[in-house]
């Protein structure tokens, strides 16, 4: 398929696009997660695509699958208002605070400390400690 | 690659991932309606039961009463009294009445005999908020061969070896729904052909371990029991269990038990009901847990689900990894609009990209919350382990020198090209 961006155009191959975003899809979806981190490095090593292209359109893509398994979790009873209304304004807070402490940090050493971080969470899920 | 080709195919894959999810909603309906007009005459039934043997056991040999207050705050110490025939054990049967939540299971073992997995999901809406039978303080050596078998242990043999199968009821009333699942069904989301929707006392053992998941939450040896007959307890019952009214009911044996007796536990704001997920918690520990992941979330340019999830099972072992899945995905839902909408503004989003594979994922969505359901916590947790352990990788290959260099040159044209984008929104 052929996507043109910015006067520039750019051949897509969707059938690597459909089936790792199908497949990122049904992880994020079962996990409950957003899934940027994975549809980022798909669309730009995969597809080969620019970042500046891939900003926008990974979060409209991401966006399609987190509306219909919100719908879905919330059709099999799998969703908790109250729970919900503790968390909605702290993520909302959060979106305000975090794009201020962002400008202060170096996103490496954030990076580098989020890696120990996630190596650390996924040693103990996995029983190991 | 050969665009013009890839071009249709992919229209006709998205076609088809659309059909077949109308095909699975339509599916799931049908099912559905016969099992709502069941259920509640089932309900009915089981109520009169209970009512109508409590009246008889009245009069019996067990008596039970409270030994001071029968009121606690957000869990705390119930003091029993009572007396059953000499020379025999009592089980203390005690139970949330009016709060249930659901308990689900996916049998997937293959049968001893034949080997054949049966591939069946049960699930009950009805389960007890709170149930559990407290043996003697004799029988804790028998509780403790049991834990000795880990995430093992069963239900129905911790109740055959007390000998307390008679105090084994309030779960064993819930109606059961038994859906033979199918791969296609798996695949279109649904669950598949509606086998039963009667109680099932076998099944409800499993459901039991299913919903309260460690031995020590449903048996406990706290009844001391005395040569002539009298017993005494000390029930703890934990934080977070639901508000309301409890019922405790005296078993010795099949036909000999007391009338029930009901003791309320009562909750205090900021500590809620969580309806669903069917335990109370204090709403400021996920409020601030949720906030200062999030942030963390913004910083290394990951959404929050990531380590909130895992956080949330390992924190709060009595909320479902249902529930925290099926409640944090539309947390994010706003933040991602608000992207897209700053995004569209000034026009720097490819519609026919992000909609072309926002299809594809839109088809995923559909599939992934069905699977939560079918794995069991220790699944989920095992399995969300090993996708942290790759997003891990992705973070330390995004510091590495080579993509660093690479990034910067990106990160240069994206300033650039959004630059040029919002000058181009500005002069409209």
């Amino acid at each position: 398929m052929k996507v043109e961006f910015w006067g520039q155009e750019f051949k897509v191959n969707m059938f690597v696009g459909c089936l790792g975003g199908f497949l990122i899809a049904i992880m994020s979806s079962m996990f409950g997660f957003g899934g940027g981190p994975f549809m980022v490095p798909l669309m730009t090593v995969f597809l080969r695509l620019p970042m500046y292209l891939v900003v926008g359109s990974s979060l409209l893509a991401i966006f399609f699958n987190t509306s219909m398994s919100t719908m879905r979790h919330y059709q099999f009873g799998n969703f908790d208002w109250i729970l919900f209304c503790a968390m909605f304004p702290a993520a909302l807070l959060a979106g305000f605070i975090g794009p201020k402490i962002a400008q202060r940090l170096s996103p490496i050493v954030v990076k580098r400390v989020a890696c120990v971080g996630l190596i650390i969470l996924a040693l103990s899920l996995l029983g190991v400690f | 690659m050969n665009s013009k080709g890839m071009g249709k195919s992919w229209i006709f894959a998205a076609a088809f991932l659309l059909a077949s999810a109308g095909l699975a909603v339509a599916a799931e309906n049908a099912p559905a309606q016969q099992a709502e007009s069941a259920a509640p005459a089932a309900a009915a039934v089981a109520t009169e039961a209970v009512q109508a043997e409590a009246v008889a056991a009245a009069s019996g040999p067990v008596s039970i009463e409270f030994d001071g207050n029968a009121t606690i705050n957000n869990g705390g110490t119930i003091k029993v009294k009572g007396k059953a025939p000499a020379g025999q054990p009592v089980f203390l049967e005690v139970w949330a009445e009016g709060h249930d939540v659901r308990a689900n299971r996916f049998d997937k073992d293959p049968d001893p005999k034949t080997g054949v997995r049966p591939y069946i999901f049960y699930l009950t809406e009805h389960m007890p908020a709170y149930f559990k039978i407290f043996a003697p303080t004799t029988m804790q050596d028998k509780i403790d061969a049991e834990k000795k078998k880990g995430g093992k242990w069963s239900m129905s043999n911790i109740i055959k070896e007390l000998g307390a199968d008679a105090a084994y009821n309030a779960p064993a009333e819930a109606p059961i729904k038994a859906y033979k699942s199918s791969f296609i069904a798996s695949i279109i989301g649904s669950r598949g052909e509606l086998l039963s929707d009667a109680p099932d006392r076998r099944r409800s053992m499993q459901l039991t371990k299913a919903r309260f998941r460690d031995l020590d939450k449903v048996v406990a040896a706290q009844v001391n029991v005395a040569a002539d007959g009298n017993f005494t307890a000390e029930i703890p019952m934990r934080k977070g269990i639901a508000p309301g009214e409890y019922q405790i009911v005296a078993h010795v044996d099949k036909a000999t038990k007391s009338a029930p007796i009901t003791f309320t536990n009562q909750t205090n704001f900021p500590t809620v009901y969580l309806t669903n997920a069917g335990t109370s918690m204090n709403l400021i520990y996920p409020f601030f847990l949720t906030l200062a992941v999030t942030i963390f979330g913004v910083l290394m340019g990951a959404g929050g689900g990531f380590i909130l999830n895992p956080l949330l099972v390992t924190l709060f072992p009595m909320l479902p990894h249902t529930i925290v899945a099926g409640t944090v995905t539309p947390t994010v839902l706003f933040s991602q609009g608000s992207g897209i909408y700053n995004y569209s503004k000034i026009k720097f989003i490819s519609w026919k990209l992000g909609i072309g594979i926002g299809l594809a994922m839109l088809a995923g969505g559909f599939i992934g919350p069905k699977l939560t359901e079918m794995i069991t916590l220790a699944q989920f947790k095992s399995a969300f382990g090993y996708i942290l352990l790759v997003l891990a990788a992705l973070m330390f290959w995004q510091t590495t020198p080579g993509y660093l260099a690479k990034n910067k040159k990106e990160q240069a044209i994206l300033k650039e090209f959004k630059k040029r984008a919002e000058e181009a929104a500005a002069n409209k």
